[in-house]
């Protein structure tokens, strides 16, 4: 049994935990929640020893312990998988899998390769990773290394396993498997301690759950007695807001962007569609499905050997994301923020400004700093990005507040046309709902047109009312939901099973 | 809590704020560690030693920083970018070889031989970028393998003989001055101020910062991240150029063997100068304090009749330790910076 009790714990100016106090029971997944910087991370480090509380203790059946390191919760059986993906690219799986315990297939100075091999195989097998354990694991996927770390995890006997946000990069399938797996390993005694965003995960496999905002714990609960709304008012303190998703328009007057028979060897065969003015098309899919790939093709960063692209009824001609900006008026903005979208190290300003500091300049073309920063506040304050200037870097602003960033600089480009892929991955809840609104607003009010990436399922239901399906990089089917001028005609559940049809 | 109360505590939290964000402002910089550390250098020399001070010595020391400035230029152009270039030495010696055989073999005007071989420097830096832009190679593989065939270049060209029948109009640059400060201590000022404006408040040196600060994001934000690169290794090859002409007019003959220890100079002068390894930052202050500190540095271990060829054991070592203050005042900014985030948030 662990229990921590009174754990606080500050950092210069700000307190991450305030007086927590939680009981994890044997055999029991316990969910923790919270928006970003509620102080999850935190509790999850202390209770791995990676940081020392600053007041209360944390207690193993009834003694107080004390971890300086990692090591220290490890010798204890305490386990934890963490959101970064932490694998040895050039390694095999088995290797990965056995990583923190090779010394113990020594057998005379040398290590018994066949021993481990058919040990990881048996850990890969109960995370249904299909890969073969002599395989590098450079050529697997995200969610393939993920299973791997959660594989390891298992494969240490651990009697207290922290899960921190383990399927962001799985597949539904996969998640479904892993929840399985906790299920069974919790019949086994084994604490699960569960950190997710996705609180249909939470409530589909967690016993209890703990709510955190701001360092407070906001209440232990048994799940059965909570509903997904109710755990959302728990964590930002407020009503959830529901969107005033009514009726957009759909496929009204002639298409703004249209894909005539676009075709790419070894993967797009003949793919068309039209994208209209002021409509959020959704392009929904499994990564991998082709969604993002078409993307590419369509801001010239990926070739196409055959179809054309048609910008307002002209045929055009994008060989860069450059020609794409300037010529067509057409951002994208990124999957990946931090790798593709943002320069982290770089403020806020340039990361808005860099699409039009061709407009900002005086007559002798230089760039007005001060209309840069004008720029920068002026979308900072449209879209709430939480800063304290805009000289601020972007890589110490929170997710949400990055995402917003890399909205901005489109908006302040004048795009007609946006595609947005994964608005919302990595962002909290009180932000995921502002980036909704901000997207539905841009169609609605700004009339712009806008194709929404998403595998976030509830995300695309409610803003799109024309919904591509992706497979295999075809578009296998296209589900719309738009009656009486563009308003939705049918719930949630009538919509998402007609996409999961296509899918299957 | 009371309304006092309430005030008084902000007034609090504003105050530290001030404080706060003076200290964040400097500690931001990458430049204040060298500025700070050449300024004392300079005033402990200045009180250790009578001959410092001597308008013959700061002669001396102003005109050989130039040529650092002029050689670091030609890495920190590419180091902002996140690239590098091993090649510079080699271009900067073809150049003066080229400059000699025009000017003594060939017997030419210097108004011919100058722009003849900054043209041919341009030529190789713009060789380095394309070859890196179509080949998709990284900058080290691709400029170190055209070293050699730059050094191979120098060394035919010369057979390793000096030129050394170079016109006086030449060496005005690298030899005189105007009311006592050197015409090239002059010039490298004016080439500071003109790239700290381009990286501040033009396009293009926006876009070379972009680039280096993250590729990927550059070029998904509309820039043409291979022209960039293609101009920052070309600008490069005009800077090596550059300094190698300085060369030849400060000491007024042209040696093939010119450039061949400009690689841990150019590094130690643009690291130092506060060019971050990774990119996306370049500062014209820092790079003209370091080429200072390292003059002051040479002309102290001289004073102090410390053997000169030591001289590159000691480049390393500052190189090191500038790494390491570099990495300091990173976590610290870091720091700084994230409990402030927090505080707002």
């Amino acid at each position: 049994m662990l229990q921590i009790r009174h754990i606080t714990k500050s950092f210069p100016s700000v307190r991450a935990l305030d007086d927590v106090s939680v009981d994890f029971a044997p055999g029991e997944v316990h969910a923790i929640v919270g928006e970003n910087g509620a102080g999850k991370s935190t509790l999850n480090k202390i209770i791995c020893g990676i940081y020392t509380p600053d007041a209360g203790e944390v207690r193993l059946d009834g003694a107080t312990i004390h971890l300086h390191a990692y090591k220290d919760a490890l010798d204890r059986k305490i386990n934890l998988v963490s959101q970064e993906i932490q694998v040895i690219p050039k390694s095999t799986v088995a290797e990965n899998i056995m990583l923190d315990k090779l010394d113990r297939y020594l057998a005379g100075g040398r290590i018994d390769w066949r021993r481990i091999n058919a040990d990881a195989a048996r850990y890969a097998e109960m995370v249904d990773l299909t890969a073969p354990v002599t395989q590098p694991v450079a050529v697997l996927s995200a969610a393939q290394k993920q299973l791997i770390m959660i594989a390891r995890a298992l494969s240490s006997d651990a009697r207290i396993l922290i899960m921190d946000e383990p399927t962001s990069a799985l597949t539904r399938h996969e998640t479904d498997n892993l929840l399985q797996l906790l299920r069974r390993i919790k019949g086994e005694g084994v604490t699960v301690i569960f950190v997710s965003h996705k609180l249909e995960e939470v409530l589909a496999v967690a016993d209890r759950v703990s709510v955190l905002r701001d360092g407070s714990l906001i209440g232990t609960q048994p799940i059965a007695r909570l509903t997904k709304e109710q755990i959302v008012q728990m964590m930002i303190g407020r009503d959830a807001r529901t969107l005033g998703l009514g009726a957009l328009t759909v496929d009204a007057g002639p298409p703004v962007l249209e894909a005539r028979g676009i075709s790419q060897t070894g993967r797009f065969h003949n793919v068309s569609f039209a994208l209209h003015r002021g409509e959020i098309l959704g392009f929904y899919g499994l990564v991998g499905s082709g969604r993002t790939e078409l993307a590419q093709i369509l801001i010239g960063e990926d070739r196409k050997d055959g179809g054309e692209v048609y910008i307002e009824g002209k045929r055009a001609n994008i060989q860069s994301m450059a020609d794409s900006l300037f010529k067509y008026r057409m951002g994208y903005v990124s999957e990946n923020r931090k790798e593709k979208g943002l320069i982290l190290s770089a403020p806020i300003q340039t990361n808005i400004a860099i699409t039009v500091w061709e407009r900002l300049r005086d007559r002798f073309g230089s760039i007005r700093l001060a209309a840069e920063t004008a720029t920068a506040r002026d979308f900072m304050q449209k879209l709430e990005i939480r800063a304290t200037d805009p000289g601020q870097t972007v890589g110490s602003l929170s997710g949400g507040n990055q995402q917003k960033v890399s909205i901005a600089k489109w908006l302040a480009a004048h795009c007609d046309i946006l595609i947005i892929d994964e608005p919302t991955i990595g962002v909290d809840i009180g932000a995921k709902e502002y980036i909704h609104q901000l997207i539905w607003n841009l169609a609605k009010v700004e009339g712009k047109s806008i194709i929404l990436i998403s595998s976030d399922m509830p995300e695309i239901v409610n803003l799109a009312r024309r919904i591509l399906v992706f497979k295999d990089f075809a578009i296998v089917g296209e589900v719309r939901n738009n009656g009486e001028n563009g308003a939705p005609v049918r719930g949630y559940d009538e919509v998402s099973k007609e996409i999961g049809q296509y899918l299957a | 809590m009371t309304q006092r109360e309430v005030k008084l505590l902000a007034r609090q939290t504003n105050q530290r704020g001030g404080v706060g964000s003076a200290l964040r402002g400097i500690l931001r910089r990458s430049d204040t560690s060298v500025v700070i550390a050449t300024l004392i250098l300079f005033i402990l020399f200045s009180f250790s030693n009578s001959s410092f001070l001597t308008p013959f010595n700061l002669f001396n020391m102003s005109r050989t920083a130039s040529l650092y400035v002029m050689v670091a230029l030609g890495q920190a152009i590419v180091i902002v970018i996140g690239h590098m270039n091993l090649s510079l030495g080699a271009i900067g010696g073809l150049t003066v070889v080229v400059a000699g055989w025009c000017m003594d073999t060939m017997g030419w005007s210097p108004w011919v031989a100058a722009p003849l071989a900054l043209l041919i420097g341009t030529l190789c830096g713009m060789f380095n970028g394309f070859i890196i832009v179509k080949s998709r190679l990284n900058s080290f593989i691709v400029t170190l393998a055209s070293l050699f065939i730059f050094t191979g270049l120098v060394q035919g060209i010369s057979q390793g003989f000096p030129y050394s029948n170079i016109p006086k109009e030449f060496t005005m640059m690298g030899r005189n001055d105007l009311m006592g400060v050197p015409f090239l201590f002059i010039f490298v000022v004016i080439v500071l101020i003109v790239l700290g404006y381009v990286f501040k408040y033009r396009i293009v040196g926006r876009r070379l910062l972009a680039t280096g600060g993250n590729l990927e994001a550059a070029r998904l934000s509309g820039i043409r991240t291979d022209n960039i690169i293609l101009l920052a290794h070309t600008l490069s090859g005009v800077f090596a150029a550059t300094a190698g002409l300085l060369w030849v007019s400060r000491m007024g003959s042209a040696q093939p063997s010119t450039g061949t220890d400009w690689l841990i100079v150019s590094f130690a002068v643009a690291i130092i100068g506060g060019t971050a390894l990774n990119g996306g930052e370049f500062s014209a202050l820092g790079i003209l304090a370091s080429a200072i500190m390292l003059t002051l540095i040479k002309n102290g271990l001289i004073m102090l009749n410390v053997n000169v060829y030591f001289e590159q054991t000691f480049l390393g070592v500052i190189v090191l330790l500038a790494v390491s203050v570099e990495s300091i005042r990173m976590a610290l900014s870091n720091r700084s910076r994230r409990s402030q985030v927090k505080s707002t948030a």
